[in-house]
């Protein structure tokens, strides 16, 4: 049995999860390509200009999957993940607009996780995603839930060690744990705030870690923090968590906006976004309260690698300046407390 | 403490009706103007939904006027709407505005929150008085709402342009004023009579379209450049689908006291085969609205209505095209946004209203052309 996955949206979010329930379960799973510039164009084509850049490109996936010859394709709508946190409309009817807007012969699996609902919470949300492959042994799911579960910490664990994500995800898929970070010390600490699907998408975010590290920067996001220091980042910005993926937005830049280590921060919101223009203009009010610089990047299909890279590369030197000044500065205080001591022992 | 309140259509009739009732001053904001418009925008974060900047505008040019109390009403929409008023607030005290905020969450009670909020506005204790103006602010609205689809009749066929409108704005005035509950219904009877001597040509060539989507642009009339005028003056009959009442009905009125099912339930029902979700907002509203528009309603189009970056809307937007296609019905969707000229908008309202009598003439000969009104 095989179904397809589209490498967009919760991929990044869930997949290792999926990868350990559904293998249980002896299903296999096929991945889309990575996203390309055709691909996204693809996935533009059958949406109304307005939709964000996320959704675009994973219509261009799902088109990727069909055009393989895969006719089952696993679409959640991930409604809400606690009572009252909701996510946004586009991520909630995500399979309703693709059944709407590919008109093809296709299988779409599109189970409900809705938190909010008394029915529809995470048994459900897992029943609902393998009933329509004829399996509905409530055990054996339950089983296979667990086997979701510890390839899913497995690859957090590894993040919050600082293994970079594609690392972290294959050894996560092979079973494999290695802890060893592969963050590299670099000239300043920069962490960049955006939805998964924004950053590790290549495509969409035109390779702003491979640029951060020829630009010899070190990058830190939401995936090396713990839910516990993102609900912390919530309370330092003065707020309660709204949308369910608000974690990764106001909580890690609340938390790298108090985080003496790191040098500045860097947001990248896809034009359009609903939840982000909000959460963008607190995490900005409160970057100028908390006196860290911050670099606001809005992406669409439009928008080109050069603009990017330049104002990224301005940001990243005026990082390094500051912070080299500010050292400077304080050898040159110690310097000068030390030949105070001495002009004082002098006096005696 | 004068109190103020953010504009939604003609809501500001029944809520400062409420507000006199119990002895508190209001200060109704100026109606939605281009300078509300530059006000909001000037202080809105850039890519928020256009009813946003509207309300923030009301709130400034209020407090200009005056005011030094806001109601801010927190309706579970569940959308962004549901942050509005806490990003209001940080604005309006960042903007150094000193001003009390009332917050109607309706997503913690329905007429009790109503009522004890209310009663913290102005400072009324009484509770039959409440329950009065309560009960005054939900008739005011029923009235306004059947009083619309009258004058939506009558527009369309009047023999001189903006004659209905005259006579409507007469009794508006009446309804307005009204305090008491015989006064109002009289105010209603005599609106109604008013529109009614409208001189018209019961023959005339019309077409009807449902107009449908966001509730805020579809009932303001400054965001929709007052889309049911204009489409009454090409000879429309329009019938709108989502109308102040639903809302209150929806969001106000408990479960147990309704009658019937509500606009968004029968919604839901009939857009099943298209949105099996929820996803805020009005956006199954507006699928479900579509869906009923040609069997049901036997509306000759449907007119969608959405600001521009509404996200419940965008995914009603993607979903339509196919529901026009499955139930052969032209749809024509309007993104509503400050840059939107008035030229060019009138240009596509004309053209769709010719397509839609066009479609009419030929109806019988070949109802199954696939229309393409986007
Ligand atoms: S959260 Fe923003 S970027 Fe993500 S799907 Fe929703 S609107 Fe698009
Ligand atoms: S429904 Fe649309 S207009 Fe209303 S708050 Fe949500 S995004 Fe804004």
């Amino acid at each position: 049995m095989k179904i397809g996955i589209p490498r967009a949206l919760s991929y990044y979010n869930y997949y290792p999860f999926w990868h350990g329930f559904f293998s249980e379960l002896g299903v296999e799973l096929v991945l889309s390509d990575k996203t390309t510039k055709k691909l996204v164009t693809e996935g533009s084509a059958l949406v109304v200009s307005e939709t964000c850049l996320p959704v675009k490109v994973y219509v261009g996936h799902v088109l990727n999957l069909l055009d393989k010859d895969i006719d089952v394709i696993y679409s959640p709508s991930i409604q809400s993940i606690a009572p009252k946190i909701y996510n946004c409309s586009k991520l909630r009817g995500l399979p309703d607009l693709i059944r709407n807007v590919v008109n093809k012969n296709f299988l779409l699996i599109e189970p409900t996780l809705d938190k909010s609902e008394p029915n529809q919470g995470f048994y459900q949300y897992l029943y609902e995603s393998v009933a329509p492959l004829g399996i509905t042994d409530k055990k054996l799911i339950k089983k296979a839930s667990k086997a979701g579960w510890e390839c899913m910490n497995n690859f957090s664990i590894m993040t919050r060690s600082g293994v970079d994500i594609p690392t972290a995800m294959r050894n996560a898929i092979n079973g494999k744990i290695s802890l060893e970070s592969t963050q590299k010390e670099g000239m300043a600490k920069v962490a960049v705030i955006s939805h998964g699907y924004n950053i590790y998408d290549e495509q969409v975010s035109m390779k702003m870690f491979k640029k951060l590290k020829q630009l010899d920067i070190e990058a830190y996001t939401s995936y090396n923090l713990t839910i516990e220091q993102m609900n912390e980042g919530i309370k330092n910005l003065d707020t309660v968590l709204y949308w369910a993926n608000e974690h990764e937005m106001t909580g890690a830049a609340g938390y790298y906006l108090k985080d003496d280590n790191i040098d500045g921060v860097i947001t990248l919101t896809a034009f359009g976004c609903g939840p982000d223009s909000l959460m963008i203009e607190r995490i900005t009010r409160y970057a100028k309260r908390f006196n860290k610089p911050l670099l606001n990047l809005t992406t669409d299909e439009h928008t080109g690698e050069a603009g990017f890279v330049t104002r990224i590369e301005a940001f990243t030197d005026m990082l390094i300046r500051k912070k080299r000044t500010s050292i400077v500065n304080s050898l040159k205080r110690q310097v000068v407390k030390k030949e105070e001591e001495k002009r004082l022992v002098g006096v005696e | 403490m004068k109190i103020t309140f953010p504009h939604m259509g003609r809501l500001y009739i029944a809520l400062s009706t409420a507000i006199k009732i119990l002895g508190g001053d209001v200060v109704i904001p100026p109606y939605n103007n281009k300078r509300t418009l530059e006000l909001g925008s000037l202080n809105s974060p850039e890519a928020i939904c256009f009813p946003y900047k509207l309300v923030l505008g009301n709130y400034m040019q209020a407090i200009e006027n005056g005011a030094d109390a806001v109601l801010m009403i927190d309706s579970p929409g569940i959308c962004r709407l549901g942050q509005y008023s806490s990003s209001l607030r940080t604005t309006i005290t960042d903007l150094g505005y000193n001003v009390k905020f009332i917050n109607f969450d309706l997503y913690k009670g329905k007429l009790k929150e109503l009522y004890v909020k209310f009663r913290e506005a102005t400072g009324n204790r009484n509770p039959i008085t409440l329950v009065r103006a309560i009960n005054m602010a939900l008739l005011k609205i029923n009235i306004l709402d059947d009083v619309d689809k009258i004058l939506s009749y009558y527009r369309a066929r009047e023999l001189k342009e903006g004659d209905a409108d005259k006579r409507y704005l007469k009794g508006l005035r009446e309804i307005e004023a009204a305090l008491g509950h015989k006064e109002a219904l009289n105010a209603k009877k005599n609106t109604i009579e008013y529109i009614k001597s409208t001189p018209i040509d019961p023959d005339k060539e019309i077409v009807t379209v449902d107009l449908v989507g966001e509730i805020f642009v579809v009932l303001d009339q400054f965001s929709n450049l007052d889309i049911e005028k204009e489409l009454g003056r090409l000879g429309v009959h329009v019938n709108r689908q989502i109308n102040l009442s639903d809302w209150v009905k929806a969001s106000i009125i408990p479960s147990f006291l309704r009658f019937g099912d509500t606009h968004e339930e029968k919604a839901r029902k009939s857009a099943r085969t298209f949105l099996k979700r929820d996803v805020g907002g009005d956006a199954i509203e507006s699928i479900g609205d579509v869906a009923l528009a040609g069997k049901q309603h036997s509306a000759d189009g449907v007119i969608h209505l959405l600001p521009f970056t509404c996200m419940p809307e965008i995914v009603a937007q993607n979903i339509l095209p196919n529901v026009r296609y499955q139930q052969d019905i032209p749809v024509l969707s309007l993104v509503l946004d400050e840059h939107m000229g008035r030229a060019g908008y009138i240009t596509r309202l004309e053209a769709f209203v010719d397509l839609l009598k066009r479609r009419k003439r030929q109806a019988g000969k070949s109802l199954k052309v696939a229309v393409n009104a986007g």
